[in-house]
């Protein structure tokens, strides 16, 4: 039987805001457990939540760029359960008017684009994280209150290669827009997958299996697919497929059953009432969207209109930092081209070798825009500003200021390098008349004399055009 | 001489005058306190007080509050000083933060002398379910009738002449209803008036801050203190706010007052009916018009289950943190779900478990609609019904409760069907979160009950002056009990 795989995800991102999503305390990842908390991250008896204006900016900008509509008024629910990880015994979310809803992404994919519904995107606030031990289990509160967004899809994906897509595309909107991280490996970006199969051709849903514990882009791809053979080997024998929560298992690349489910938890939800609802002002909703930081496409528009070709642009925004490098170094006037090649190129090679972000990057975009507009003024060679760059990289002073220090400015005066020119070509008259034989070699002789004399100051590029002009008139 | 016996402003200008320090007051409440044998207090703070007290900053002698004892209810936060909601799964729970309330008070010099008791948790209005029992009335020399809940400490202490006021909390009744029981003036402002932070959430939605004081201006003195915009309450309110204290003396002539005309003929009590009338012959005549309004009786006597099912529901969600793992003490158990189970489970009393059950079933996915947000719908029926009065009317006025304090043995707090209109009304102040104050009408034998003046949200000035005004008709204020009238 030919089955086709229905599958949903459930994403949820961190995001990294300066405070929680309902208190004052900080927003971190690996400090020392339990030292990021306060009282309203505890849940001590008589704290209140306020709720964190930022983390709604964030909602409305990544609601915004899923095609999402956004609702006006802003209200939270109480969901209650309880729970070892849980502070208050309840967690504060949007369960009844979800910020963002029915919105979509269009993915690239091998057998072409295709769109994904979304339902809906609302806020939360995190649990605690846990760490169980044979006889004990650890509370860490650092994590509890950090704000969340949760994002759910349609059940339009259907196949592993659409999940990863799709998962990729909100990593890479969230991390664009400065809302988290994104990070599957540090759990600032986690993803349920909801699957179930059918009969090809037909409409009615079959038994659904959710998959959790999943930690990377291409772990959902193959645990779905790994969950897709399972399921069909099952119904091809005539099995039936149990309602059950699943892990992905790295080692052996499977899913194993966690837990059968059984009815669904009734979290008894109810408005959270120490937050009346806020309504959004038509003018507070516009210019959270018009200050947003740019997506990847828009990025990738404004690049192609600097003359970066696709490979380039392409490579500038597969890191939401470097490109900012880039856009921040751009700045200056230099030429885009030349400064690209050296982001993707000198740079690159440098974060690769030290294994290092470019957030640790010892030269400033301001200083790597400086030396790339020397080499435009044709004040430094490429050779020169190589070893400019490797200077800074030691000490990261300002290249302007490296080249006085050194005293090595190319001399690209043409008055002067023309005396120069001329006391040389006169002091060689052999190679003038070698190069006039045909003897193309005499001409680099004559600039090398050139470079010589000059302790190779000579601006080469204008010494071969002034050489060439010399003999010419002879 | 005593001094907590006399009014805040008494006491104000004594210390001005000389006549006396704020540590020779503070040791005057720390001995009343000790003494005290109505069971109004959790926790003494004999050693905290005497030595804020010596920390008391002299160039701040001018605000009212500077030097002058006062009770806190045990469900406030404060720092460094147990707190137990007079629930024994709060047993040795020391806060480390205090509760605005308390801060502002502390601000203005207040010294905080005792933790008062109360119903567990503020679930009850008898005043006789804290972890410590009975608290007594102290009107009542036979201690054979209660002084009412949940606000019972503050109320005793205030009453016996033990502080000259008392914070505590008003989720029904709970300040209100005491208030008239024990002879006080007992006020709820508007909710977000005062910053709720740091008070033990029982029901969020109808939970005020409420005070006690001998007399109306007392109370217009401790609103001047507390009221205000907390950033750290999101539901308190940014409107400003006024001098309290200004409008006082206010004639109350051509002021227009309601009478719900369902209330008054719910009640039987003689006393209670003369002393009303009486009340309001003496506004009519300095000029105020006071007019019967009703209201459809059905709506009322819906206003009791309505109160329960939402503060239930909300109830069990706010208590939820209690689970011997976060907070409370922890009994054993072979996973999590036994340590919270057993830990409640010994925690709570029996009524505090009814409620909780009450609640989680109205919030039931299958029962939600026809129990809880059928409530809530209820509770804007029942809000827009009042609205609609004060709309062409300046206040509410009304008994304050159909009897003066009843009898102890006759109490339960087991959600009786008794619901009678006139003992469970006063929650639609709540509900609407009007500013509503009860004060002292007169007395049935020795026992004392009280006139209940409800206004529009943030006329918590309009409010206060035609309080003045009746309380001056009684001429019952400064009212002790130990003293007799």
């Amino acid at each position: 039987m030919e089955f086709e795989a229905v599958i949903g995800l459930e994403i949820h991102v961190e995001m990294k805001t300066k405070s929680k999503m309902f208190s004052s305390g900080p927003v971190s990842y690996g400090e020392d457990p339990n030292t990021k908390v306060n009282i309203v991250d505890m849940g001590f008896p008589g704290v209140m939540p306020v709720v964190n204006k930022q983390a709604v900016i964030n909602a409305i900008r990544v609601s915004h760029a899923l095609h999402m509509s956004i609702d006006d008024t802003v209200m939270f629910e109480r969901k209650n359960y309880f729970y070892s990880d849980l502070p208050k015994g309840y967690q504060i979310t949007q369960q009844f008017r979800p910020i963002g809803s029915n919105g979509y992404l269009v993915l690239n994919t091998s057998q072409g684009e295709k769109k994904i519904g979304i339902e809906r995107l609302h806020m939360e606030e995190d649990t605690c994280k846990q760490l169980h031990s044979w006889d004990f289990s650890l509370l860490d509160y650092n994590r509890a209150g950090i704000p969340l967004i949760e994002i759910v899809s349609r059940p339009d994906i259907r196949t592993g290669e659409e999940a990863a897509k799709y998962v990729e595309k909100i990593r890479s909107i969230v991390s664009f827009l400065d809302v988290s991280d994104g990070k599957m490996e540090e759990g600032s970006l986690r993803c349920d997958v909801n699957i179930s199969l059918r009969e090809k051709g037909t409409e009615k849903f079959g038994t659904k299996v959710e998959i959790k514990n999943l930690n990377s882009i291409a772990n959902i791809q193959k645990a779905i697919d790994f969950e897709i053979s399972r399921q069909s080997i099952i119904l091809d024998f005539g099995g039936v497929i149990e309602q059950e929560t699943r892990r992905f298992d790295e080692g052996s690349k499977e899913t194993v059953l966690m837990r059968v489910k059984t009815d669904a938890v009734d979290y008894k939800y109810f408005t959270e009432p120490n937050i009346a609802p806020i309504k959004l002002s038509k003018e507070f909703i516009e210019e959270a969207i018009k200050t947003s930081p740019e997506l990847a496409e828009v990025k990738l528009e404004r690049y192609k209109k600097l003359g970066l070709n696709d490979y380039d642009s392409s490579l500038l925004i597969a890191d939401k930092d470097v490109s900012n490098y880039f856009d921040e170094a751009s700045k200056s006037g230099a030429n885009p081209k030349l400064l690209a090649n050296w982001v993707i190129g000198d740079v690159q090679s440098i974060l690769n070798k030290e294994g290092i972000s470019i957030k640790e990057f010892k030269i400033s975009p301001s200083y790597l825009s400086e030396l790339v507009l020397l080499i435009e003024q044709g004040k430094v060679s490429n050779k020169q500003a190589r070893e400019m760059f490797a200077k800074m990289l030691e000490n990261p002073v300002s290249p302007k200021k490296l080249l006085e220090e050194s005293g090595t400015s190319l001399i690209s005066d043409e008055e002067t390098l023309k005396a120069i020119v001329k006391e040389v070509v006169d002091a060689n008259e052999q190679s003038v008349i070698d190069y006039k034989n045909g003897k193309d070699r005499a001409l680099g002789f004559i600039v090398g004399q050139i470079m010589k004399k000059t302790q190779g100051k000579a601006n080469p590029g204008l010494a071969s055009k002034l050489v060439l002009e010399e003999i010419n008139r002879r | 001489m005593r001094y907590m016996n006399l009014s805040i402003r008494e006491i104000h200008d004594a210390i001005l005058k000389g006549e006396v320090t704020p540590l020779e007051l503070v040791k005057e409440a720390i001995e009343s306190c000790k003494k005290d044998d109505n069971n109004s207090f959790e926790y003494i703070c004999e050693k905290e007080a005497l030595e804020r007290v010596n920390k008391l900053d002299p160039s701040k002698k001018d605000s009212l509050l500077f030097g002058i004892p006062v009770v806190v209810k045990d469900n406030y936060s404060t720092k460094d000083i147990p707190t137990t909601g007079s629930s024994n799964i709060l047993n040795n729970y020391v806060p480390i933060f205090s509760s605005e309330v308390v801060l502002r008070l502390e601000k203005a010099g207040a010294i905080v002398v005792a933790k008062s008791t109360m119903d567990e948790l503020a679930m009850g209005g008898t005043g006789t379910t804290g972890h410590l029992g009975i608290t007594y009335n102290p009107w009542d020399k036979s201690k054979t009738h209660l002084i009412g809940g949940s606000s019972c400490g503050s109320a005793s202490s205030v009453a016996a002449g033990i502080v000259p006021f008392s914070i505590g909390s008003d989720t029904g009744d709970s300040v209100r209803k005491p208030a008239s029981f024990s002879a006080l003036v007992g006020f709820k402002p508007s909710w977000g008036r005062i910053s709720r932070f740091g008070l033990f959430p029982f029901a969020t939605s109808l939970d005020h801050v409420a005070y006690f004081t001998r007399n109306v201006d007392d109370s217009a003195i401790v609103l001047n203190v507390l009221a205000g915009r907390d950033d750290k309450d999101f539901s308190s309110s940014f409107k400003p706010v006024e001098d309290y204290t200004a409008r006082l003396n206010e004639p109350v002539k051509g002021k227009k007052i309601a009478v719900i005309k369902e209330i008054v003929e719910s009640i039987s009590n003689v006393a209670i009916k003369e002393a009303f009338n009486k009340n309001i012959t003496a506004l009519k005549e300095q000029g105020a018009i006071v007019e019967p309004v009703s209201i459809d009786s059905k709506l009322l006597k819906a206003i009791y289950p309505t109160y329960i099912l939402i503060s239930c529901a909300e109830s069990t969600s706010n208590n939820a943190n209690l689970d011997g793992i976060k907070f409370g003490p922890r009994e054993p158990g072979e996973s999590f779900e036994e340590i919270m189970t057993n830990t409640r489970t010994k925690g709570f009393s029996r009524l505090i478990k009814r409620r909780f059950v009450i609640g989680g079933y109205s919030l039931l996915r299958e029962n939600q609609d026809k129990l809880f947000v059928r409530a809530q719908k209820c509770r804007r029926l029942i809000v827009n019904a009042f609205n609609k009065i004060l709309e062409n009317y300046d206040a509410i006025y009304c008994p304050a409760s159909p009897t003066a304090a009843p009898l102890i043995s006759g109490s339960s707090d087991t959600l009786s069907d008794e619901y009678l209109i006139a003992d469970n009304y006063m929650a639609f102040a709540n509900m609407g979160g009007f500013p509503s104050i009860t004060l002292p009408l007169g007395f049935d034998g020795e026992l004392p009950f009280g006139g209940n003046l409800t206004g529009k949200p943030f006329d918590e000035s309009g409010v206060l002056s035609i309080a003045k005004v009746i309380e001056n008709a009684t001429g019952l204020k400064d009212l002790v009990a130990k003293e007799g009238k």
